[in-house]
């Protein structure tokens, strides 16, 4: 399931948040309204509908090769996975299969046993092959997912067991993988593949030379990449019923959902879920205000201005929680000015985190210290949390050498037997109007005390490929991760500052990078949570980032819904439901 | 004049491919790489600066990957010569977002644009046609200043600003109700309403983009035709008219007006492209999936396939409306044929 966490998030982050501060997700509002509602029963029921506002079209509708935020959000309830997490704990459950995996000695080979009464939505029963399928399209290298492949690299065989059990080898220890391979989207063989093509071919052939793959596996490929894109067929609650491009997409609950009845599934309660594409966000808060929407992220400046008469509060509530993600500002550690710690340090001391929360987030966010996920155990709420204060930060920058030595009010210092002024430039995603905004406020402070920044707004694409290839002194930029166990090796370990790693502010310290290598190898979730202390203390001090905030997201969804809670992940409108009184949609034809 | 034709239609040939291969280059050396985009977590993703982790590390291998199903990975002469040839076999490719046939996509999202195109245009004749006669009937006149004035401010508006305002305002929210904020068609929307209900959802649906859409062209056409008006009127065969005692409104109507609507057939160009074009801005903001929808966010995404089939559809209209008001010059006014001729 981490890959849908995953993606999920995305969606969250993308979508602004917008509310007051300090209160954790559950601190929304009350979520059982005063609507005429109140005297029905408590018991959920099923029917009516759940309108949701989606920005976009979802590129495509196929679990392997899609790959935007939209059409994860909407896949998660067509497909379903061998494992879960519990949206509470985030811990790892079962879902499809019986229980966890069993792991080897080795710890290389998972085995996992599947639950016998699951069935797709066409009614036939999900096994084992459908299981070895699934894995087979997404090491199929002529299948056009590689985004989604780069997950499954340490993924070296499968085999089925029986009917029932299928295990996966791995090739080599990493405790990650169990949630990996308990969240590949599950599909039904006999519906995305009907000339059972893939059938003789074992996860080693695939691993082989594309070239040489047989037709059969090119024939599957290419039939699955050009012909499964909009009529998803999986084993989840809803089933796909149409996508009218640009206008809406729809999924209605399955009656005869496998899960139904059973424990610890949700079978869902609403009849229908309807994706409503509205490009234009004014007129999604608009419609949603004139009824045409049930359920919407709000962007700060909506939250803050546009949604607080007593009429919107009537008709709506607003929900808050984190998006698990964080934002910074990266300080190229290999720049002359910035590969010196104190420099760093100082430039934390000069911002007023807490203020541009209040001002420029509109209280929708948290000042972080680290880069792991705030709520999860791992973060260490030690950290020394950088007040500001340019005092503190000018005598660093005193202490590193820096002054103002030729009077022309810009401070230098003699590098490598060079004068270097206290210049640098900002480089800021021309679309991100926040960072651009705190990027503004952090200018004006370091004038005051000599330092010259300037800022340059790129393109995306354009702006990517800079902080790639390492050519800024300063960017500000967000991670989005999965609210699950975080793995910081990919950002900080020392290898991957080259080859356009995501370490592209080149930090490099050895203690660090054993710590990621050791972390990744231990299955005692305590004795991780131990070395990612020791990480995070290092990173306080060395201060790579000057870590800024982690975001909250907004949702404003109709009263009439039911059983609404919000969960560190976000919103579950799987547990939702409209007593039959205040239901809405009722007899309309579909 | 068959001569005339065929040079005619030779030459859209070179100017087909000398367009095409500047958009093609304009699009190509543009900063921005489809395949990063997609490894960010589709454009959403990339909106708004953010990174989701795995995507990043989705190594150089997964970008080439990509890169080499969509043959991204060759010269760019190389590629274009391949569009170009597949081009004459009336195959514009596939989409980079959904591997669909770009022309299945075009298809599917004409209709939507040509009705809102089509409205408009008229709209636009309706009102500007009368309002040039009457301005130019009534030159210099205080009705002919104010209402010049009033389609010069229209003309000034940002239809962005209006567009909004109008979303604002009178969609629904906090102030009135009058038209639908989103969209071409009710929530409840069924097949299986009757006709008159479908049409009133339709017109309800289009009345404001269709205004939108329209407000700004009011000027350049009724001063247009204000011109080309009062130059016939200056004629002296109108005078003759008058002086035979016709009544003004035949003189106006029958003698003036006809001759003064030749000038307007070069205008002619300009609507067959616009029946497919011109309202990205209007579709983006009452979320129409028309084709001007689909070209804006082709851009945004780099999906260039399906950049590159508007981009040519649009180019082989305007050429074919340049094509046939050239042609009807030519009957209407047969020197300019002969004058190639003669050449």
């Amino acid at each position: 399931m981490s890959w849908r966490i995953w993606r999920f998030l995305l969606v969250a982050l993308l979508l602004l948040p917008g509310c007051e501060s300090g209160k954790q997700a559950e601190t929304a509002e009350p979520t059982t309204p005063k609507t005429p509602a109140q005297a029905d029963s408590n018991t959920p029921v099923t029917g009516d509908w759940l309108i949701i506002h989606s920005s976009a079209d979802p590129e495509q509708l196929n679990p392997v090769t899609s790959n935007d935020a939209t059409a994860a959000e909407i896949l998660n309830y067509i497909f379903e996975t061998l494992l879960t997490r519990d949206p509470k704990t985030l811990e790892l459950k079962p879902y499809l299969a019986e229980e966890r995996p069993a792991l080897s000695p080795d710890k290389l080979a998972y085995t996992f046993k599947i639950r016998r009464d699951v069935h797709f939505q066409d009614e036939r029963p999900l096994t084992g092959e459908d299981i070895l399928f699934s894995m087979k399209v997404i090491k199929c290298p002529l299948v056009n997912a590689p985004f989604l492949r780069v997950y499954y690299d340490s993924v070296v065989d499968a085999q089925l067991v029986d009917r029932y059990t299928v295990r996966f080898i791995t090739k080599e220890p990493y405790f990650l993988n169990e949630s990996q391979l308990g969240g590949i989207p599950i599909l039904p063989r006999h519906y995305y593949d009907p000339e059972d093509l893939l059938k003789n071919v074992t996860i080693r052939d695939l691993l082989k030379d594309p070239a040489k793959l047989s037709e059969g596996v090119k024939r599957f490929a290419d039939n699955f990449n050009r012909n499964y894109n909009r009529n998803p067929v999986g084993s989840g609650p809803y089933k796909f019923a149409e996508w009218k491009t640009g206008r809406i997409v729809e999924l209605e609950r399955d009656p005869k959902y496998w899960g139904v009845g059973k424990a610890g599934i949700d079978p869902g309660f609403l009849d229908r879920l309807r994706y409503r594409i509205v490009t234009n966000p004014d007129a999604a808060l608009v419609t949603l205000k004139s009824g045409g929407l049930d359920m919407m992220d709000l962007t700060p400046i909506q939250h803050t201005r546009g949604t607080s008469s007593e009429r919107f509060k009537r008709e709506f509530q607003k929900l808050e929680y984190f998006a698990p993600s964080y934002s910074y500002i990266g300080w190229n550690n290999e720049s002359l000015i910035f590969r010196d710690k104190r420099v760093r340090q100082a430039m934390t001391y000069f911002m007023d985190r807490k203020q541009i929360a209040k001002t420029i987030l509109f209280g929708l966010g948290e000042v972080v210290d680290g880069p792991i996920y705030f709520f999860r155990p791992e973060y260490d709420k030690t950290l020394h949390n950088y007040p500001y204060n340019p005092q503190k930060a000018l005598e660093l920058l005193k202490a590193a050498g820096w002054a103002d030595t030729d009077g022309d009010g810009i401070l230098d210092k003699v590098i490598d037997g060079k004068k270097v002024p206290f210049r640098f430039e900002f480089k800021v995603p021309s679309a991100s109007t926040t960072g651009k905004s705190i990027i503004l406020v952090l200018q004006e402070e370091l004038k005051r005390y000599g330092i010259a920044a300037s800022v340059r707004e790129l393109d995306w694409t354009i702006f990517l490929d800079d902080v790639k290839n390492h050519k800024f002194d300063a960017v500000i930029m967000a991670w989005a991760m999965p609210a699950s166990e975080p793995d910081e090796y990919q950002v900080w370990h020392s290898s991957q500052a080259a080859n356009k790693g995501s370490n592209h502010i080149s930090y490099k310290n050895p203690r660090v990078d054993k710590i990621l290598e050791e972390y990744r190898r231990e299955f005692d979730p305590k004795k991780r949570i131990e070395l990612y202390r020791e990480f995070q203390h290092i990173l306080n001090d060395e201060q790579p980032y000057t870590f800024l905030f982690v975001r909250k997201t907004v949702t404003a969804v109709q009263r009439r819904f039911r059983g609404i809670e919000v969960y560190p992940a976000g919103l579950r409108p799987l547990e939702w439901w409209v007593p039959l009184s205040a239901q809405r949609y009722k007899n309309l034809a579909p | 004049m068959s001569s005339y034709i065929f040079q005619r239609l030779l030459l859209l040939i070179p100017t087909f491919i000398g367009v095409t291969l500047i958009g093609f280059l304009v699009m190509r050396l543009a900063p921005g790489d489809p395949a990063e985009l997609r490894a960010a977590g589709g454009l959403r993703g990339a909106g708004e600066g953010a990174l989701s982790r795995g995507k990043v590390s989705a190594v150089d291998e997964a970008l080439m990957q990509w890169r080499a199903q969509y043959g991204l990975d060759r010269p760019l002469h190389v590629q274009y010569g391949i569009w170009l040839k597949n081009l004459f076999t009336l195959n514009f490719g596939e989409s980079f977002k959904d591997n669909q046939p770009v022309w299945n996509k075009i298809i599917e999202r004409v209709p939507v644009t040509t009705k809102l195109n089509i409205f408009s245009i008229l709209l636009v004749y309706v009102v500007a046609i009368p309002l040039g006669i009457y301005s130019a009937t009534h030159a210099n006149s205080l009705g002919d200043r104010v209402t010049t004035l009033a389609a010069f401010i229209l003309f000034a508006v940002p239809l962005i600003w209006a567009a909004t305002m109008a979303i604002v305002f009178i969609c629904g929210g906090d102030f009135l109700y009058l038209f639908p904020p989103a969209g071409l068609e009710s929530l409840d929307y069924s097949r299986q309403w009757s006709f008159w209900q479908k049409f009133k959802d339709q017109t309800w649906h289009l009345f404001l983009p269709v205004v939108l859409l329209s407000y700004d062209g009011f000027a350049g056409l009724s001063r247009y035709m204000r011109s080309s008006m009062l130059e016939v009127l200056r004629q002296d065969y109108v005078q003759v008219a008058r002086a035979k005692g016709l009544n003004e409104g035949i003189v106006i109507f029958k003698h003036v007006l006809r001759n003064s609507l030749i000038p307007q057939v070069t205008l002619l160009a300009s609507l067959l492209p616009a029946l497919l074009g011109g309202s990205v801005i209007i579709e983006t903001i009452f979320s129409i999936p028309g084709l001007g929808q689909l070209g804006y966010e082709s851009v945004l995404a780099r999906d260039y396939p399906t950049v590159m089939a508007l981009f040519s559809v649009s180019a082989i209209l305007t050429l074919v409306g340049i094509l046939i008001s050239d042609l009807l010059l030519a009957v209407v006014d047969p020197r300019i044929a002969f004058g190639r001729r003669q050449q």
